[in-house]
């Protein structure tokens, strides 16, 4: 009876699991570990200091969250609760171990008052504030790429005459053959990369949802080559695009998808222009359609392919592609098959994008100065790696003007922002009609996987004729359509109504808070506020590893990203917020955030970009420049205890961030 | 008071900067010869005052030029009105004639895939259409598999491979793969179609040399078009216009004395044409000129060899003496994506500078752990080869040498039978290729009608394609029936009938000889 689970002591026990899968953790936590618990204060007693803190604080969550965190609901059973049945009955070790599961895919909520409502606040659009390290991170920078590059060459000069034959091999001329790379372009990947290759693709078992469980693997020599330890470590998972939480294997989608998998098999084995079009595929394409608010959509087993065979569709030789910079290499691929013209504007910024635009249509081709057939403006609804999100009203007012068709790859805003999940419009409260192409990732928010493409139905239908991928590429698979159509009908409310509300709300929420937390303990954080997206600058390329290891030795798992990912100097650690999360985990991120911070120097902001310490009684947010000015108070760089960023954080980050 | 330290400061700075200059060996030399030179001269000291400043000019322009050379310059005014009067082309043209019926007369499955299919119009058809060749789409210990593993991994990976998307199954499969081709290892893709269009680019860069098959597929197209390399072409199928190529390039770069990467890209049985690569006589190749080997076994993978290890094995190569080979995880294994098999360096170095992999998410854990199992499927029970082979052998009987209208260009043992019409036919009758086209879509539709489905080689993109005007080779269009193990042979004797009547009607109705 998974009603159990809603139990007025679910929290206490959600303590003692966490605390028991703790003492797992201990037996297999690695030497590094126990050496980096040796000099900080242990985050584990601080973790579930926190926790009680929390408990402390909210009014018996478990009642008042009942009906939304238990995934039982999910079921389909009704929902009366006789609490005088269950209160005092034991349960059995079976059900502790599943609820232990479900919970690791998907946290329980602790109070009502860690939800949010991602919305732009009716403001003009304002480009977050970038803060900048002092001169002394940038000089040592750009220092540490010299010595890796001065060190990587003499290694290359001496390794190919006197090295490990068979290392090198792939290097040098060989049995008349040209190397296979080129040692100048892979050199990054053999002299940087490897350094610090053990913090990138580590090998995962499981479901990547809250935690992720991560096979311990060790190198004996310098990362050229793995070994498996054996062991397993379950981490805080602050790496998965899992934005809704959607990466369940329990819970309504996977029942869905078992009996898809019963019925339809693993596949279509077929193009959709052949005989893979299924009644299933069409519709999950009506109901992405009526999703994102397009008449028509069609979807694609891949989301990279869906760019990639997308723009030689709709443009050709004579057209004009118009791309932020910072856009997706898929679309950059897309672009290039075209045929079309690219041209780049700096990244969200309207007037250099009016610059060019103004130029393009006024100069016409180069050398002919026919005017262009079209031109076609690509963004992002949000930036992968930046964390921001596109200036849209910006550039509708520019659309109205210079006549363009606009492209909005959501990768990795659907779901993730609005209101009601439906991506940057949602979020602007712009109405679709004025996109001429929304296209969108299903992999991300909708635990799925592949891309879709929401437009007109004559601009779908004729896509539908000459996107090659809808003709030669495979239709996508069963499994993965229902999944898609499950965790849709669950964010719409068709299916466990509340649920895909909570799921939005909660992941507005986790932004916000973790956002702010890392501000305030005076991390460098890029983006805006609204975004799941979360990346911190780390400047030096050695504190890259040095992060990653230090969070994992903590366990949490994260992403860390630098050259040429990201410009030289701005190598970053990124966070994915996810609402699987809950507030404990933010806190027992933020905790390690501020040992990590401290011991790799990460405190380095201004203060400019947010996160500021509190005004004093009586002065309102509105009228803090005017204050500062009266008394002359400077920008003071934030430098919170974590203690106080936790206590502090659920109030304030439903506040305007500042 | 803040001035005159100021002051002191400098006079401190300008004394030590001064004996400095003097303690460099030689400084004394350099400071009277520029205090003899100028004294006099002041024009010189303009001249050269000038020329140092058009070197700090210089040296901080941009190396290339800001602007177009045929840049016009427009007063605002201008610009307003050429923004006033642009019109652009409406995003998309409107759908020709044939895509509209083509769109409206696509077959909907209700339902799964199978040897047997319930359409949306509510009635049923034998299924010619699949890559579904041994069903294993049906088969419980698969689903089984599958369900298994969406328990313990959910459905998404909810992330690119080098970001927490690689999960263990991933590795199994690759693991599997490669051990079932006799490769030192493998790479698994999240997509058949994207896998050979994103590992070309990733080995053949600007200045290499690429000889392709003229009749290779789209997506290889794509792929030598990203790679930006020096592409070449040779007949379909010649091995001697082949060596012929492959010399030219060798004496080529001989004489420039600059050795690149080269390589020759080829399919172990073709989409286009169903034919098969003389493997042995292309190693040999190979091995003479010093090429790279890249191997598309998207259609031979699975279905050629004795247990369906593809080409290596129908021909007897040492997997090893190719360089890389492409297969599909999405056709007849009933699982999704596609792989890259080949050495240890040639699988390490995709990892990073392939784009369909590092920038996509991985496969799903589920179809991962198909593939993995129909593998294994395929090495227990290499008996659904031997009866996919017999139904080939009994549908071909029905077509290919009992029609007077077309004829099948498919190898022996290729379960996809591609049917062009006959070149007489063609003669005959001035047929265009959208003729022929159209008169396929209408066997087609005749042969669903009368209950059995089968679909098109699509040649529509091609058209914009590379190298599709290089040569003097042309995409035939053609009929694609698709042999499935799961029917009997009588069924699928049948199904050939149906399919030999269906085109026979279209070619002698009357309207049919009206168009000529």
């Amino acid at each position: 009876m998974p009603r159990r689970l809603a139990n007025p002591f679910s929290s206490s026990q959600s303590a003692m699991s966490a605390s028991e899968k703790t003492g797992e953790r201990r037996l297999s936590s690695s030497k590094t570990n126990r050496l980096s618990q040796l000099f900080s204060s242990s985050p584990k007693s601080k973790d579930q200091a926190a926790m009680h803190q929390s408990q402390m604080s909210t009014i018996s969550p478990s009642t008042v969250s009942l009906p939304t965190i238990s995934l039982s609901t999910a079921t389909g059973e009704s929902n009366t609760v006789e609490p005088t049945t269950t209160l005092f009955k034991p349960q059995s070790a079976e059900e502790v171990e599943r609820r232990q599961r479900v919970e690791a895919q998907f946290g329980p909520l602790l109070s009502p008052e860690h939800l949010y409502t991602s919305q732009a606040a009716g403001k003009p659009f304002e480009r977050p504030i970038e803060d900048e390290a002092p001169y002394y991170y940038l000089l040592t920078t750009y220092l540490s790429y010299l010595a890796l590059i001065l060190f990587g060459h003499v290694r290359d000069f001496f390794g190919k005459r006197f090295g490990d034959r068979k290392r090198y091999q792939p290097l040098k001329i060989h049995n008349g053959f040209a190397p296979l790379n080129d040692d100048f372009d892979s050199f990054y990947t053999r002299r940087l990369k490897t350094r610090l290759d053990d913090c990138f693709a580590r090998t995962t078992v499981g479901v990547p949802g809250r935690f992720i469980t991560l096979k311990d693997r060790k190198s004996d020599d310098y990362n050229y080559t793995y070994r498996y330890t054996g062991t397993y470590t379950e981490t805080l998972n602050m790496s998965s695009y899992n934005y809704l939480g959607f990466a369940q294997s329990e819970g309504p989608c996977a029942d869905a998808v078992e009996e898809c998998v019963k019925k339809y098999g693993a596949t279509f084995a077929s193009p959709r222009a052949d005989s893979g079009t299924s009644d299933l595929a069409l519709e999950v394409e009506r109901e992405i359609a009526s999703f994102v608010g397009k008449p028509d959509a069609m979807v694609f087993s891949m989301g990279y392919v869906t760019n990639s065979s997308t723009f030689p569709a709709l443009v050709s030789k004579g057209c004009l592609i118009i791309s932020d910079e910072l856009n997706h290499a898929s679309i950059r691929i897309g672009a290039r098959l075209s045929g079309a013209v690219i041209q780049s504007f700096k990244h969200n910024d309207m007037g250099h994008l009016e610059r060019v635009l103004r130029e393009a249509i006024s100069q016409g081709q180069p050398r002919t100065h026919r005017p262009w057939k079209k031109i076609l403006l690509v963004v992002e609804g949000l930036y992968s790696m930046e964390g921001t999100m596109v200036n849209l009203p910006g550039i509708l007012e520019l659309k109205r003007k210079y006549k363009f068709y606009l492209f909005i790859d959501e990768a990795h805003s659907i779901g993730a922002l609005g209101p009601h999940g439906r991506g940057v419009c949602d979020y602007y409260g712009v109405d679709t009609s004025e996109v001429d192409i929304l296209m969108g990732t299903l992999t991300k928010s909708f635990g799925a996987n592949g891309g879709y493409i929401a437009a007109e139905k004559h601009i779908i239908d004729k896509l539908r004729s000459t996107n090659a991928s809808t003709i030669f590429g495979e239709a996508p698979a069963p499994s993965v359509l229902m999944q898609i159509l499950a965790s849709l009908k669950l964010i719409n409310g068709d299916i466990c109504p509340g649920q895909g509300e909570e799921r939005l709300k909660r992941i507005a929420f986790n932004s916000r808070y973790l956002r702010l937390g890392l501000k305030r303990l005076g991390m460098i954080v890029t983006g805006h506020d609204d975004s799941p997206i979360i990346p911190v600058l780390l400047y030096n390329p050695g504190k890259m590893p040095a992060f990653s290891r230090q969070m994992l030795a903590r366990k949490i798992s994260v992403v860390v990203v630098g050259y040429p990912a990201t410009p030289l100097i701005s190598s970053r650690a990124r966070f994915c917020v996810s609402a699987a999360h809950n507030k404990d985990d933010l806190d027992r991120m933020l905790i390690a955030c501020d040992e990590v911070a401290d011991l790799l120097q990460l405190k380095y902001s201004t203060g400019i970009a947010g996160g500021l310490d509190p005004l004093p009684e009586g002065v309102a947010p509105e009228d803090e420049a005017e204050w500062r000015k009266n008394t002359g108070t400077p920008i003071k760089a934030p430098r919170w205890k974590v203690e106080d960023v936790i206590r502090r954080g659920v109030v304030d980050c439903k506040l305007p961030l500042r | 008071m803040e001035f005159d330290t100021l002051q002191v400061r400098f006079g401190e700075i300008a004394h030590v900067v001064s004996s400095n200059f003097q303690k460099l060996p030689g400084s004394a030399m350099l400071a009277r010869y520029i205090q003899s030179s100028y004294q006099n001269d002041p024009v010189r000291s303009a001249i050269e005052l000038i020329l140092v400043l058009f070197f700090i000019r210089y040296l901080m322009s941009p190396s290339y030029s800001t602007h177009k050379q045929n840049f016009v310059k427009l007063r605002e005014g201008e610009i307003e009105e050429l923004i006033d009067e642009w019109t652009p082309e409406p995003l998309v043209a409107d759908q020709t004639l044939i895509e509209e019926i083509e769109n409206e007369k696509l077959p909907v499955i209700v339902g799964p895939t199978g040897p047997k299919v319930k359409l949306s119009n509510g009635r049923t058809a034998i299924n010619l259409a699949s890559y579904n060749f041994y069903n294993f789409n049906a088969n419980d210990q698969i689903k089984e598999k599958a369900i298994q593993t969406l328990r313990t991994y959910g459905v998404g990976p909810c992330g690119p491979p080098q970001f927490y998307g690689t999960q263990d199954v991933h590795e199994k499969a690759e693991a599997d793969i490669s051990s079932f081709l006799g490769t030192e290892a493998c790479i698994v893709y999240a997509q058949t179609f994207s896998t050979v269009s994103s590992v070309i680019p990733s080995f053949c860069k600007r200045g290499d040399v690429i000889i392709a098959d003229a009749a290779a597929n789209y997506s290889i197209r794509k792929g030598l078009q990203i790679s930006r390399s020096n592409i070449r072409w040779f007949k379909h199928g010649d091995m001697g216009d082949l060596e012929k190529v492959m010399k030219s390039v060798v004496n080529e770069q001989a004489k420039s004395g600059k050795l690149t990467r080269r390589f020759v890209v080829t399919e172990g049985l073709f989409e286009t044409t169903g034919d098969v690569t003389d493997l042995p006589r292309l190693v040999e190749l190979k091995e003479k000129y010093k090429f790279r080997i890249i191997l598309d076994e998207t259609w031979s993978f699975g279905v050629l060899g004795r247990t369906g290890r593809g080409l290596t094995e129908a021909q007897n190569v040492d997997p090893q003496q190719v360089d890389m080979i492409i297969g599909s995880l999405s056709g007849p294994l009933c699982a999704g994506g596609g792989f890259c098999a080949g050495s240890k360096d040639v699988i390490v170095h995709q990892r990073i500078t392939s784009s369909a992999y590092t920038y996509s998410a991985a496969l799903p854990a589920m179809l991962a752990m198909t593939a993995s199992e129909s593998v294994k499927l395929l090495q227990s029970n290499p008996d659904v080869l031997v009866q996919c082979r017999e139904n080939i052998r009994a549908l071909r009987a029905q077509l290919d040498p009992r029609s007077d209208w077309v004829v099948c260009t498919s190898s022996l043992d290729n379960p996809i039978l591609l049917l062009a019409l006959k070149p007489e036919v063609i003669k005959a009758r001035r047929l265009t290729v959208d003729d022929q086209e159209k008169i396929l879509m209408e066997c087609v539709e005749e042969s669903l009608a009368n209950g059995v489905m089968i679909t098109r080689l699509k040649t529509r993109p091609y058209a914009n394609a590379m190298g599709a005007k290089d040569g003097d080779w042309t995409l035939q269009p053609s009929l694609k029936v698709c042999v499935t193990s799961a029917l009997s042979k009588k069924d699928i004797e049948k199904a050939g009938i149906t399919i030999r009547h269906a085109i026979t009607k279209i070619m002698t109705r009357k309207s049919a000889n009206k168009t000529i």
